[in-house]
């Protein structure tokens, strides 16, 4: 046990440092008393005498008391406190250099923060379940097209038999239409899922019981299990719940169970149904897609059961070569999105390396000013050196010192990013994945990574911001000691700090365009025009129970399509029918969304070139609704509904830009994918257009492009995966969703409102995703300002104060006031304007590449006009007179004083 | 004339003679600095206070181990003893020292 013996006496040693000395002070003194004691007994000599000869045999009491301090190992802890002391005491001491400094290290951290907690969040693999690290998702990944393929039904069969995995089971979302306590029916967020997921997940239920085995069956009663939100919110918390009869969708079926708060395995789910998998007859590829779960088996590593499953994904290859040949089965961690093809690890790497570089130079900065303060201390540093302080010693004073304001950042960083994070990290995945559910596993308090990667974040700092300073004003302290130029300044700023000024002066230039940019995009797209009053109409996206079931045949599914259109006209007359209500029509996508797009050829101008147009499948009633009358030509009528009738109407731009202005009625135009035009264009069926109308959305919000718009009429009975429905109302278009749920659900009992929104607030959410980008823009640029102003300011006060007697002699000489401003000026001056050329290079390079990415292609110079340009000019103007204000203070300071002081101060 | 040992051989078997003293019985500091003396019958003049970083030494190696006790004449001192890792280290070490003393004494004989 001597490890142990050794461990306690070194960690008793390492804290108990006051105890420690007490101890070795006390020993020495009893050791002393006890020779002198001796000395007098055995000697004769008397008391005084035997003390001095006791002393003198023992031999320098501070010499051994030091050499034990040392043996301590704490030598360089005590001075290292010391420092931390000191840097403690000059953060206070210097308060414009804490509150400037720190908040930039703060931003740097916190970006850092967010960052690594959102990638966390992203890409974690920590489930919050018994044994979460070893619950895994088996996907098909298809190494043709790079993606998941997961209509599984057939190969879920195949893999149960798998060994290295235990309780395998599978889910599929299926929002259903609920009917509350009250009879009101709103859509829940539901899961078919297998019993098994209950081993998975393994919650007692609050009421009743989970689902199990028998209720998968062929024939078995349906039941459901309900969410802790639904019951609470829905059933008014009824005790009795278990074994009603709730009505679902078109049907209805037995609660059985009430899961506690917070549990929604698989993802986001608030209501459980059974999922039938013994399914007969199920072909490769066929059915709906499923995501299937399980736990690695006792003792099994990832990889064993990935080479299980390799091997199992050969075998369905051999035996269905048609649709598995380029399948491959993967085990994953639950919580990974997907198979990584090294597209997420290298998006992190970049952002990881974009977060250390913004602290690096954000920190680069901070070692400037901190430079200029040592600088000014290098009397102070001097004496320290001549009092026998090493090289490492001063540096590490001054890194301790950096330390210090970067732990006080970090702290500050780190409860900003909290704050953030709890704000805006959960409404910002809502809206980049366009869900109102996120994954129960998704937390947002900052993970013990993230705080250790802000810490490494904040010794970093230190580094740049402690250790380059002190490096450069260390080197050749000791030939300046000898040379006794102290005061006198060997010190100098050299081009490494020209360059971080310069830099950080055109990133202040430079990142107020990228803001104007950004909020040139956001007025493009607050003044999208939809070519009629938006505000007027209300958005219905739908959905329909059932329209996944994997048993279905081609005949099953047309009878389907036909039930779902007539239950869509039913709705719309019905809605039609209702006060308030104008018109109402139906469409693929809504004016404003991403349209389908493809290229296009006009038959009878075979000399044109092919053109990108977007396309829109619309009722017949879609332009009188919109009241977009047909400009030329006719409107559709139904005989056009016919599958042969082959017509189409075209937009003004499309007159625009396919035309060049020519009058399109009468044309015939073919069009496909890319792909289908270039190879067999002879076997595109043609269409003749028959009209002209306004443009009417059919250029997506988010592109600044002007689209050609090309309108089909929509041939009914086809299955859409969610139809679209737009009313037009005399009052306010909100007023009358609550009807349109009620209406939908009394048509057809498995028709849901999936969402509803005034059309023009579409882009609402996507409006709100770039205003977070331009504050967070915002926060950048005003950093940087404040960062460059404190650097230039630094620079100009430490020059001044080296100059002082140089200023001094100059006017005592009859210098004019004017001169001195020139030389001092003459620096800061250069490196101002060396940084708004660079940053209008970055500009002009920023534009230059804007204007070659294909999402400004077409446009103005990366969506900035030449307007912006005087603007930009003008703040460029605005920097520099900032700048100068900033070097003004020292200027004066530098006049004021008067020859015989600066003489004086020699 | 008494031979006198350079400081740091001495320093080397140090760890040695303190180890050797304190097989014998726990001890404080002056008395384990007497009895070096004693037994080397002086021919090692210990620089008294040179034996505490030993101890601290020995003690962070965990060969050694203290704790605070009364004298007889009832004053208050610090008292170390051997540990079974201690007793190992000191049966090695004496092992190699003989080693080398009847190497040396080998060598010097033939000479």
């Amino acid at each position: 046990m001597s490890w142990l013996e050794g461990s306690r006496a070194r960690l008793r040693l390492l804290f108990g440092r006051r105890a420690a000395e007490f101890r070795t002070d006390e020993e020495f003194r009893f050791h002393l008393d006890m020779e002198t004691d001796r000395l007098v007994r055995e000697a004769g000599l008397s008391r005084d005498e035997a003390r001095r000869r006791a002393v003198a045999a023992f031999g320098g009491v501070q010499n051994h008391r030091e050499s034990m301090s040392d043996g301590r190992g704490l030598a360089w802890l005590s001075g290292m406190s010391l420092d931390l002391k000191l840097g403690g005491r000059m953060l206070v001491k210097y308060p414009g250099l804490t509150v400037v400094g720190g908040l930039a290290m703060a931003f740097g951290i916190w970006f850092g923060a967010v960052t690594f907690q959102m990638f966390g969040v992203l890409t974690g693999t920590e489930l919050p379940l018994p044994d979460g690290d070893r619950i895994v998702k088996i996907q098909n990944w298809d190494i043709q097209t790079l993606k998941d393929e997961d209509r599984v039904l057939y190969d879920y069969q195949f893999w149960r038999s798998a060994r290295s995995i235990t309780d395998v089971g599978a889910y599929r979302d299926a929002s259903v239409n609920l009917a509350g306590g009250d009879g009101a029916v709103q859509p829940a967020a539901a899961a078919e899922v297998t019993a098994s997921a209950f081993r998975i997940a393994p919650e007692r239920p609050l009421l009743g019981r989970v689902l199990d085995e028998s209720d998968e069956r062929a024939g078995a009663e349906p039941v459901v299990l309900l969410g802790h939100g639904v019951w609470a919110n829905r059933f008014d918390r009824d005790p009795g719940i278990v074994g009603r009869n709730v009505k679902i969708g078109a049907g209805f079926a037995t609660v059985v169970g009430v899961m506690p708060e917070g549990f929604a395995f698989p993802m986001a789910h608030e209501l459980w149904l059974p999922l039938r998998t013994d399914v007969p007859g199920v072909e490769p590829l066929r059915g709906g897609a499923i995501t299937v779960f399980g736990r690695l088996g006792p003792g099994v590593s990832f990889e064993s059961s990935q080479a299980e499953f390799t091997a199992l994904g050969r075998r369905l290859a051999a035996e269905h070569p048609t649709t598995h040949a380029q399948l491959q089965p993967h085990v994953l961690p639950y919580t990974q999105m997907s198979v990584d093809t090294g597209e997420v690890t290298q998006v992190k790497a970049l952002t990881y390396v974009f977060v250390v570089a913004l602290v690096m130079v954000v920190c680069s900065t901070v070692a400037l000013l901190l430079f200029a303060r040592a600088a000014s201390r290098e009397t102070e540093l001097l004496v320290r050196s001549a009092l026998g302080a090493s090289r490492r010693r001063i540096v590490a004073q001054l890194f301790a010192e950096a330390l210090v304001l970067a732990g006080l950042a970090a702290a500050v960083g780190l409860a900003a990013a909290q704050l953030a994070l709890t704000r805006w990290g959960k409404p910002y995945l809502m809206m980049a994945y366009e869900t109102t559910m996120l994954p129960f596993w998704f937390d947002f308090d900052l993970s013990l990574t993230t705080i250790v990667a802000a810490l490494a974040l904040a010794v970093i700092g230190a580094v740049v911001a402690g250790v380059m300073p002190g490096r450069k004003i260390t080197r050749g302290l000791g030939t300046r000691l000898r040379a006794g130029t102290a005061g006198g300044g060997g010190t100098s700023f050299g081009g490494v700090w020209t360059a971080v000024i310069v830099v950080q002066i055109a990133l202040t230039v430079a990142l107020p365009s990228v803001v104007m940019l950004v909020r040139g995009e956001i007025r493009r797209v607050e003044s999208y025009d939809f070519g009629f009053p938006a505000e007027d109409y209300l958005a219905v996206t739908l959905g329909a129970d059932g329209a996944l079931d994997e048993t279905m045949t081609e005949e099953v599914r047309a009878a389907m399509g036909a039930r779902l259109s007539s239950s869509i006209d039913a709705l719309r007359q019905r809605l039609e029918a209702e006060p308030g209500v104008v018109g109402v029509t139906t469409v693929d996508e809504f004016p404003g969304e991403h349209h389908d797009y493809r290229r296009l050829e006009v038959v009878s101008m075979p000399d044109s070139a092919r053109s990108w147009v977007a396309t829109a499948s619309i009722h017949p009633s879609y332009f009188d609704v919109l009241q977009a009358p047909v400009r030329t030509g006719r409107a559709f009528t139904s005989a056009d509904l016919a599958p042969n009738a082959r017509v189409v109407i075209v937009d003004q731009a499309f007159v625009d830009l396919v035309m060049s202005g020519r009058n399109p009625v009468g044309h015939r135009v073919r069009f496909g994918s890319s792909a289908q035009l270039d190879s067999n264009v002879a076997d595109l069926p043609s269409y003749e257009i028959v009209g002209v109308v306004k443009e009417l959305g059919i250029s997506s919000i988010s592109m600044p492009q002007r689209w050609a718009g090309v309108y089909l009429p929509f041939v009914p009975g086809s299955i859409q995966a969610s139809p679209k429905m737009i009313v037009h109302t005399r009052r306010d278009p909100t007023s009358i969703a609550p009807r349109v749920r009620e209406l939908a659900t009394s048509v057809d009992a498995s028709l849901r409102v999936e969402k509803v929104t005034r059309l023009d607030l579409m882009a609402a959410p996507m409006l709100w995703l770039i205003g977070l980008w331009t504050r967070i823009i915002i926060g950048l640029t005003a950093v940087a300002l404040v960062l460059s102003l404190a650097g230039i300011y630094a620079v100009l006060a430490y020059i001044v104060a080296r100059r002082t007697r140089e200023i001094g002699v100059r006017v005592a000489l009859g210098a004019s006031a004017r001169r001195v401003i020139t030389s001092i000026f003459r620096r800061p001056l250069t490196q101002v304007t060396l940084g708004v050329i660079a940053g209008a290079v970055l500009i002009a390079l920023g534009a230059i590449a804007a204007a070659n990415t294909t999402q400004f292609e077409g446009t103005e110079i990366g969506g900035m006009t030449f307007g912006d340009v005087p603007l930009l000019v003008g703040y460029a103007i605005l920097m520099l007179g900032v700048c100068t204000l900033a070097c003004v203070v020292p200027t004066v300071r530098a006049l004021r004083v008067q020859p015989t002081e600066a003489l004086r101060a020699e | 004339m008494p031979l006198r040992p350079q400081t740091d051989a001495l320093r080397g078997s140090l760890d040695l003679l303190v180890l050797n003293t304190l097989s014998l019985a726990p001890m404080h500091g002056w008395g384990i600095s007497q009895r070096v003396q004693q037994t080397s019958k002086g021919v090692l003049e210990v620089n008294q206070g040179s034996l505490y970083p030993a101890l601290q030494r020995l003690e962070k190696d965990g060969l050694i181990t203290s704790e605070w006790g009364t004298t007889d004449n009832n004053r208050r001192a610090r008292y170390y003893r051997l540990t079974a890792a201690g007793r190992r280290a000191l049966g090695d070490e004496l092992e190699s020292w003989r080693r080398f003393a009847a190497g040396l004494e080998a060598v010097l004989r033939t000479s």
